[in-house]
């Protein structure tokens, strides 16, 4: 479960001026749900996932992960995120294997539980032809389900992806969104963010649409996205609604 | 913490370590500079220098090889004397020194030889005075007239060989005049010495006055290479991890900032001592070589056993330099966005490494303190276990610079630390750091960098003002302070850092309770200044250095002759509110920032109290100026307030004014040099707690809280 309280992050602009990034974000995801978080360049939505991520702390509000408060127990909510961004990288010069093993060190997992863990991703990502290869020769795709898997390797009841499909071709895309809806069924908790609305309009349970930081839609596929094309008409709508675009 | 924690902690630290070191050993980069360049320069250095040395060598052989002469002489007794030379030429027997390589003569009439020599038809022409032979042979002195060709009248060698040839001729003479006169020739030699044993090797080589700088040198490049064997790991460690976006990954599991840069520090440390390794065997390679090219019979003046201990000290010493090196090349890269960032910032650092590691070896520096100072302090002890200059044990001082290189390490993993959890840090862009041509955004405290790099140009010109400045402390103390103030304002205002915020010229604490609070501030600075000369004059005696000596009789001289005033305000009250502004404002704001945990506080305190020290350029008076900026940084920061330091820092400094007016007033006993008495050692004391403890008590613990405007 994932319940976000009128979370507010100030940033301090370039002319001195305080800007709310985040201002005043609730809303929820449960198990075996997918959000989609909605937004523009600029709306606030990584902000809003560095702060569930606990990367950065709110100015005001909180949000809890798993029953885990991001300002009161940052590490209880380390312990049950899987985080994913868009700018998250993989180190060039170690292997598949050797990440996943290594990001199930750092979460406190024993020797078996790694080894368990790392043969199961490796084979549910596709990642077994390439286990041994130095992630620098890796092409896009299969880089971004090495860090996907990084980011189930503790395998977390939340997920935090924020545009996971950016450098992802159709057909990396759609593997990768096939994945999400595995996991949804497998009970668990997931927030996803993206620009491509096609993609995720047949694939999210509800959307949240944020823009200047604030929250300015809501509701399930069947209320936005109900046909084709729908989800990209709701979203203008709500943007536009809010005095934006 | 449970066990269960501390494995978890562990097992994520190792994790860290291990995961850097992997990396590490596939980056071919960083093993060309850990371990390939290190192997490799070393002999190329010191071919270069072996080559360059013979080519020297042969150039004073033949500089000092002597060269044929060709005289001309002129005058009635040129040919007899002529002749005399000749015969001593030919009798071969020992030659004064700087005799040249052989001797050509001609005569010639006065004109003849004038136009030989303006020819440079020969190399030197004497003219002798009429009777030249009857006064040589008689009692008195004969005047000798010599010119040289003026092609080689700067030849200092031409020189030698001529005054050589008189020389021969004179003794010759002397030899004529005691035979004249009767006299046995031992009226010429009145002691004859004779050693009594024989030198089998008789050789004038020894290296005892050249190994202590020579190995200086070979430390101080030591130093340089161990240091830059962290650059590269450092750099792609953490400012490589935000440029791949991999750091994130890190900072979302379990393991904590500190754990997280604990574990990059082993692996950075790792690859630091891997260089160490690589620069010791091959310089101690390089070393066996060369004194292989040595000639034989050379004296080292090092035993075995000496040898043996040397090596044990560099190894620990520089083990502490490796640990302080891969500390210092993490805290900076922490504060780095990408690896350009990292590198522009990191250059400096080591070149400043190499400076300080350089320092050590300049004549008069040498100490315990010396032991303390990172970078100089193992040169120095490693240098030290081969000269022995210092009393102390070898021991000792190695204790000290481990010491202080496991303390310098602990704080700089600790400003690595806050510097990777900062926001602005993790998540500005690369090239958004503004630079001081442009004015950013309005800002309530200044930055780490900020902080770092005010204290850096300040003391980089305080040390060109004293140099420089007129010794007259009535011109040069207030110049000193404009030299702290002075850049602080202009960047204080171009940077637009709110200066309430950082300076926090506040009342301290709550209504009523701020006169005690500064009543007692200025009890604990009479109490420290005290207690810190006792201690002083206890470890030292009256034995000053020559700087310190120096300082304290241009001050006292300016006492006496100016009207009272002049000294408080100069000695007391200026420094303390400049230099409180720059170091418990500039300085401690910009490390500590808003409200600090209590390690980012402690931290904050000691590198601003470590620059409060280094700042005062006298070594003697360092641990006393350091326990004094952490006592008013804590001060400050307890009381959310600038003024008790300055009021502390006021009183201290005061105290020996009002001991030179009790002097004066023949209120003082004297102290004959024996120390202060035990009394006024405990009064000290007592006050300096007392002071310290009123202040810990009415300090409202806010940490920089927000100042009305």
């Amino acid at each position: 479960m994932i319940e976000v309280d009128q979370l507010v992050k100030q940033f301090r602009a370039a002319d001195g001026s305080l800007v709310e990034a985040v201002d005043g974000v609730s809303f929820s995801v449960a198990p075996s749900e997918i959000v989609g978080l909605l937004g523009a360049n600029g709306a606030g939505k990584t902000t809003t996932m560095r702060l569930l991520a606990t990367l950065l702390s709110p100015t005001a509000g909180t949000a809890r992960i798993a029953g885990h408060d991001i300002v009161t127990d940052p590490l209880g909510v380390r312990r049950h995120l899987g985080y994913l961004s868009a700018t998250t990288g993989v180190p060039d010069r170690l292997t598949p294997r050797e990440v996943l093993e290594f990001a199930g060190r750092l979460h406190g997992l024993d020797r078996a539980a790694i080894a368990d863990r790392t043969a199961t991703l490796l084979h549910t990502l596709g990642l077994e032809s390439c286990e041994s290869r130095p992630c620098g020769r890796l092409s896009s795709g299969q880089r971004q389900r090495v860090s996907l898997g990084r980011a189930l390797v503790h395998n977390p009841p939340a997920l935090v992806l924020d545009e996971p499909t950016n450098a992802l071709d159709v057909v990396g895309a759609r593997d990768l969104l096939n994945l999400l809806d595995t996991l949804r069924d497998a009970g668990r908790t997931i927030l996803v963010s993206t620009h491509r609305l096609h993609e995720i309009e047949r694939r999210c349970d509800r959307f949240v649409v944020i823009h200047a930081g604030r929250v300015v839609a809501q509701g399930t596929q069947r209320e936005m996205a109900a046909e084709p094309g729908s989800l990209e008409r709701a979203f203008f709508a709500a943007v536009e609604g809010s005095g934006g675009a | 913490m449970s066990d269960h924690e501390r494995q978890n902690r562990w097992a994520a630290i190792r994790g860290v370590a291990g995961r850097d070191l992997l990396e590490f050993v596939r980056d071919r980069r960083t093993l060309f500079v850990t371990l390939l360049m290190p192997m490799a320069m070393y002999p190329i250095l010191a071919l270069a220098s072996t080559i360059g040395l013979r080519t020297a060598l042969a150039d004073l052989d033949a500089r000092k090889a002597p060269l044929p002469v060709e005289l001309v002489l002129s005058g009635v007794d040129a040919d007899r004397i002529s002749e005399r030379i000749m015969a001593i030429v030919d009798s071969g027997s020992s030659f004064p020194i700087d005799w040249p390589a052989s001797v050509a003569i001609r005569v010639e009439s006065a004109v003849a030889s004038k136009r030989l020599i303006d020819s440079t038809g020969a190399d030197a022409w004497i003219h002798l005075p009429p009777g030249a032979i009857t006064t040589l042979d008689g009692l008195k002195t004969l005047p000798v007239d010599v010119r040289l060709a003026d092609a080689r009248r700067n030849e200092s060698r031409l020189r030698r060989h001529i005054l050589a040839i008189v020389k021969a001729l004179a003794d010759d003479a002397r030899l004529r005049r005691v035979t004249t006169a009767g006299l046995p020739r031992s009226v010429l030699e009145p002691i004859k010495v004779q050693f009594a044993d024989e030198v089998v090797k008789p050789t004038d080589l020894t290296l005892d006055g050249v190994l202590p700088t020579a190995v200086g040198a070979v430390l101080v490049l030591l130093a340089l290479l161990t240091a830059t064997g962290g650059f590269y790991p450092a750099i792609d460690a953490i400012a490589g991890e935000k440029e791949r976006g991999t750091i994130e990954t890190l900072l979302i599991t379990p393991a904590s900032t500190r754990d997280i840069v604990t574990g990059k520090f082993l692996g950075v440390f790792t690859v630091t001592l891997m260089s160490l390794a690589a620069n010791a065997i091959s310089v101690s390679l390089t070393i066996a070589v060369l004194l292989r090219l040595l000639p034989k019979g050379l004296d080292l003046g090092i035993s075995t056993s000496l040898a043996a201990e040397c090596a044990g000290v560099a190894i620990l010493a520089f083990m502490g330099l490796a640990a302080v090196a891969a500390a210092a090349c993490l805290a900076v890269t922490s504060a780095a966005h990408s690896t350009k960032e990292a590198q522009n910032t990191l250059t400096p650092v080591i070149l400043l490494t190499s400076g300080l590691a350089s320092a050590s070896l300049v004549p008069g520096v040498g100490g315990p303190l010396v032991a303390l100072v990172p970078f100089a302090g193992q040169v120095w002890v490693t240098r030290e276990a081969l000269v022995r200059e210092s009393s102390l044990p070898i021991g000792f001082l190695l204790m000290l610079s481990l010491a202080s290189s496991i303390a310098v390490t602990w704080i700089l993993l600790r400003a690595a630390a806050v510097a990777l959890a900062d926001e602005e840090v993790l998540f500005r862009g690369p090239d958004s750091a503004s630079g001081l041509t442009t004015r950013p955004a309005p800002r309530d405290l200044p930055t780490p960098m900020q902080g770092f790099g005010v204290a850096m140009v300040a003391f980089a010109m305080l040390w060109y003002v004293n140099g420089l400045a007129t010794a007259d402390p009535i011109v040069a103390l207030p110049i000193q302070q404009m030299v702290l103030l002075g850049p602080l304002a202009l960047i204080t205002l171009w940077q637009r850092v709110n200066q309430w915020q950082t300076f926090r010229l506040v009342w301290p604490s709550g209504p009523g309770r701020g006169s005690l609070t500064l009543c007692a501030a200025a009890l604990a600075g009479v109490g420290l200044f005290v207690t810190g000369a006792a201690v002083l004059l206890a470890a030292r005696g009256s034995e000053l250095s020559p700087a310190a000596r120096e300082m304290a009789e241009r001050l006292v001289s300016l006492l006496v002759a100016r009207p009272w005033w002049v000294g408080w305000l100069l000695i007391s009250i200026l420094p303390a509110v400049c230099e409180e502004l720059f170091f418990r404002g500039w300085v401690l704001a910009a490390f500590a920032g808003k409200r600090p945990s209590r390690s980012r506080a402690v931290t904050a305190v000691l590198l601003q109290a470590a620059a409060f020290a280094a700042f005062h350029l006298i070594p003697e008076r360092m641990p006393q100026t350091f326990v004094l900026g952490v006592v008013l940084g804590w001060m400050t920061l307890k009381t959310g307030s600038l003024l008790p330091a300055i009021v502390a820092h006021a009183a201290h400094n005061a105290v020996p004014l009002v001991f030179l007016g009790l002097a004066s007033s023949e209120w003082l006993p004297d102290l004959g040099g024996k120390g202060l008495p035990p009394w006024v050692v405990a009064s000290a004391v007592a006050a300096a707690v007392a002071g310290l403890a009123i202040v810990q008590t009415t300090g409202t613990g806010a940490v920089f809280r927000t100042a009305g405007k």
